[in-house]
């Protein structure tokens, strides 16, 4: 099978202005059957939009949407197959939960035995029994959540739309709630479109994530080819915490390329693109770094440590080394001391990612410097 | 404080209420004639209070819905009769519909009129529907637009999503504007007296008894059987819809706008507002015309004769901005050290005295009327025919009024404001230098201008307590109008809104716009 008959919602070339802005310039993409995609990026970056386009709320000025391979423009939000869970939950605070749940049932006008078997149904799964009454004002935060989510799941929506679904509960609900939309969301195999601007959140929850920035989706991949292998600084940056540096390709001691950074040098890890002068940006991980106390090392640079924060299940460092910060994390500290004073630091050419220091590249690295 | 509310509240309605004896109690709810007047009174309140209701539904609807075009006009057009004397749409209604109507008499050549209840419904209607139009605009307001959205999404269609979800929501709202309206159409004086003709209701009635008949007794009886159905409609108002309102649970949604409005919908929504305020307009033109004709539907040259006797020569005018000055500068200095106390001290008894300042709202004005001639027509307090009396009953009629304004005006600022004042090392004194009294001049000027123009327009309290040395304009426009002097009674009427419009430009200028009147 090619990838059209596998994408159940396909987006081509979608652009939406408001005025001058363009909150949406040109995306595509294909979301798997049965998936759960992530729209990740920061405020402003047009996801939200881009899902109201999706669900019929706004129109798009350019581009194709089709599910199952229908094209949904022109078709209002009431004709289109997908359902929308809001970040405010918007349950209909005059109507029970059971209503509310049952509302779109008798839109489709249900017989009232089936409303009732269905939305019971619904209410069972996402352990809602004993609820049915109450009114919404009546709910926990979480109990709102997951009648909302009953609400949409109800109508056997093609495409669920979930909107920040989690911004409106507390840290310690946020993980439990993500589990459950997840394992009901792989059990029910339900297309799932999932926007969000928490990178933890999409890297634990999703199956692809679009990473996307002032309107245009900058990569689009696994939650590990992602975090592992981010498309370009930018996305390294916004995806977990990152060294971004520059660095020198240069003629190795050995006589092969290698890549000088400060005063470190590696060997070059094969297939990367170099730019002709040989500048290049180097996105490293803190936990690719192995930060080590200055006499147990026999090699690699020596750093100054600025100052040292406990975590529980890391150490994060900060470390100056020829004259740059580099944020290092300890993934192990259990019963070791804090360090202090000078470290020797080691890295994995592994898990380097680099570019050609391009004009753009290198203003953008100082900017976030 | 609490003396001056038992003795100008609590003392004149326990007098009222005990001033009939059985004989009369027993006549009222005896004799046909009076029990059809309490058959025209309920009868005519539910009808004007279901048609304003709609009408305010209708303008709050529109001015809610941003693609409505027109919709900022819309919202000025409903706010206007609020700052109107309430008879101006009688007036009118007699110029275009009356014995010398200009559309009944001179263009369709009828001998017929429109004195009656059909009269008294629409005049109410178009006088009352903006109290609903406030109301139900806070709760159309409140209600979150991402509900719509939702309703859409889950597969409602057009009318479906009004159905299903923004009229429920409504539903606590409509109650509660029902009621407010319920209070002012039951309680109404001047409207059925000018284009009630042989319609009388029990608050006209009270009026006869008193200059007809002098019969205070019966009088008393009429505006206390007034006072149970709208002190009922106040409790439940107050206590019980105000518990039920959805709205205010739902937050900050993430849609800013509701869905589109359907375009025939938006059209319709415009064209039946724009419909009523052309009405509404129609009304205002000619009581300004009339004022300006020589004789109404006879001699149409322009004269300053109407204005000459009463409005430059008579006191009339002068009467009524001296009188509700006063009141307006007592009333709110009484409502702003009301509202001070009660929403930011623990005084004891501030539950009681929140309920008195707001009490007088279910008051009507008749049985206040009857209440302050029985109360102070003997020593110690014999004020009767004085100027004093007159104020004294201004005031305690617009207190509510004042006292919210004055609340709103105290709650735009936290009380955390002061108590930050005081965590930045401010003495007491200098945080009420500095902080407490500034925001209480807001709230005093909103009660101010809010009491002032109320008392420029209140009528039927004031009718029974006037004497011959201190007519007030909306007395003055009563009585020409009942004698069939029109062009006077236009005059008269023209003067009064341009004096209080004056009073809002100055209170504009004042407060540079920043403190809004409704939103005006």
């Amino acid at each position: 099978m090619t990838a059209a008959d596998t994408a159940h919602l396909r987006l081509v070339g979608i652009a939406k202005h408001f005025g001058a802005t363009a909150a949406v310039a040109g995306v595509s993409l294909d979301v798997a059957r049965g998936s759960l995609t992530t729209i990740l990026g920061p405020s402003g970056c047009g996801k939200t939009t881009l899902l109201r386009l999706i669900a019929g709320f706004l129109e798009p000025d350019a581009g194709e949407i089709r599910i199952d391979g229908v094209p949904q423009q022109g078709l209002p939000p009431y004709r289109r197959t997908t359902a929308t869970v809001f970040q405010e939950y918007a349950l209909f605070p005059h109507l029970s939960v059971f209503d509310n749940v049952a509302y779109g049932l008798r839109l489709r006008r249900l017989p009232r035995p089936a409303v009732a078997e269905r939305v019971r149904r619904v209410l069972g799964l996402m352990r809602l029994d004993g609820l049915e009454a109450r009114l919404p004002r009546a709910l926990s935060g979480g109990q709102q959540q997951r009648v909302a989510l009953a609400r949409s799941l109800v109508v056997e929506p093609e495409v669920l739309l979930m909107d920040e679904p989690l911004s409106n509960l507390d840290a310690k609900l946020r993980l439990r709630v993500r589990a459950e939309i997840r394992e009901i969301q792989t059990r029910l195999g339900i297309t799932t479109v999932y926007v969000t601007h928490d990178q933890e959140e999409a890297l634990a929850i999703s199956d692809t994530i679009a990473v996307m920035q002032a309107g245009r989706l900058r990569q689009v991949g696994s939650p590990r080819a992602i975090y592992e292998a981010p498309a370009d600084p930018w996305v390294a940056a916004f995806v977990g915490e990152v060294n971004l540096l520059r660095a020198t390709v240069v003629v190795g001691s050995a006589g092969r390329p290698a890549l000088r950074l400060g005063a470190l040098e590696l060997p070059l890890p094969p297939g990367v693109a170099v730019a002709p002068d040989g500048a290049m940006v180097v996105a490293l991980r803190p936990e690719a770094i192995r930060i080590t106390a200055a006499g147990d090392a026999r090699d690699g640079p020596i750093g100054e440590v600025l100052d040292a924060t406990y975590l529980g299940t890391t150490v994060r460092y900060r470390v100056q080394v020829s004259g740059h910060p580099l944020t290092v994390d300890d993934p192990d500290p259990a019963g070791k001391a804090l360090l202090s004073g000078p470290v020797r630091l080691g890295v994995d050419p592994a898990r380097l990612r680099l570019w050609p220091a391009t004009p753009e590249l290198l203003r953008q690295l100082d900017e976030s410097a | 404080m609490a003396a001056g509310l038992a003795l100008f509240v609590a003392f004149p309605i326990g007098r009222v209420l005990l001033e009939p004896g059985a004989g009369e109690w027993t006549r009222l709810l005896t004799t046909p004639r009076y029990l059809r007047l309490l058959g025209n009174t309920l009868g005519i309140a539910a009808l004007s209070t279901v048609s304003a209701v709609a009408l305010g539904f209708l303008f709050a609807y529109a001015t809610a819905r941003p693609d409505v075009p027109g919709r900022r006009l819309f919202r000025l057009v409903a706010l206007l009769p609020l700052v109107s004397p309430p008879f101006v749409g009688g007036l009118a209604v007699i110029l275009l519909f009356g014995r010398r109507g200009l559309v009944t008499h001179s263009l369709l050549g009828l001998r017929g009129d429109i004195y009656g209840w059909h009269g008294v419904w629409l005049v109410q209607t178009l006088a009352f529907f903006p109290i609903a139009y406030l109301a139900l605009a806070g709760v159309l307001r409140r209600i979150n637009p991402t509900l719509e959205h939702a309703a859409r999404d889950l597969g409602a269609r057009g009318f479906q999503v009004f159905r299903t979800v923004t009229l429920p929501l409504a539903l606590p709202g409509l109650a509660s504007a029902g009621l407010l309206v319920g209070i002012y159409t039951l309680s109404d004086f001047g409207n059925p007296m000018l284009v009630g003709g042989a319609f009388k209701v029990l608050a006209t009635e009270t009026y006869t008894q008193v200059t007809g008949w002098g019969d205070l007794k019966m009088a008393a009886a009429l505006s206390a059987a007034l006072l149970f159905p709208s002190l009922a409609l106040f409790l439940v108002q107050r206590y019980w819809i105000e518990r039920g309102s959805y709205a205010t649970i739902t937050g900050k949604g993430s849609f800013a706008d509701p869905p589109p409005t359907p375009r025939p919908v938006r059209w319709a929504l415009a064209l039946g507002c724009g419909l009523v305020g052309s009405i509404l307009a129609a009304t205002y033109a000619v009581v300004f015309v009339g004022a300006f004709a020589r004789t109404w539907g006879v001699d149409w040259r322009p004269t300053l004769v109407n204005f000459e006797y009463t409005v430059f020569r008579g006191p009339q005018l002068a009467n009524s901005i001296r009188f509700a000055a006063m009141a307006a500068l007592g009333g709110s200095l009484f409502a702003v050290v009301a509202a001070f106390l009660i929403r930011r001290t623990r005084v004891p008894g501030r539950g009681l005295l929140d309920f008195a300042a707001v009490l007088p709202a279910a008051l009507p004005g008749t049985l206040t009327g009857v209440a302050y001639i029985l109360a102070f027509n003997t020593p110690p307090l014999a004020l009767t025919g004085t100027a004093a009396i007159v104020v004294a009953a201004m005031l305690v009629r617009t207190l509510p009024v004042g006292y919210r304004a004055a609340a709103a005006g105290l709650t735009q600022i936290a009380p955390a404001i002061e108590e930050s004042a005081a965590d930045l090392g401010a003495l007491p004194l200098r945080i009420l230098r500095e902080v407490t009294l500034p925001l209480i001049r807001t709230a005093f000027t909103g009660a101010l201008v809010f009491t002032f123009i109320r008392s420029m327009t209140t009528l039927s309290a004031v009718v029974f307590l006037i004497s011959p040395g201190n007519v007030v304009a909306s007395v003055s426009i009563l009585a020409l109008a009942e004698h069939g002097d029109w062009g006077q009674a236009s005059a008269m009427a023209t003067a009064l809104m341009t004096a209080i419009f004056l009073a809002l430009l100055i209170f504009r200028l004042a407060t540079g716009g920043r403190l809004r009147l409704f939103e005006l």
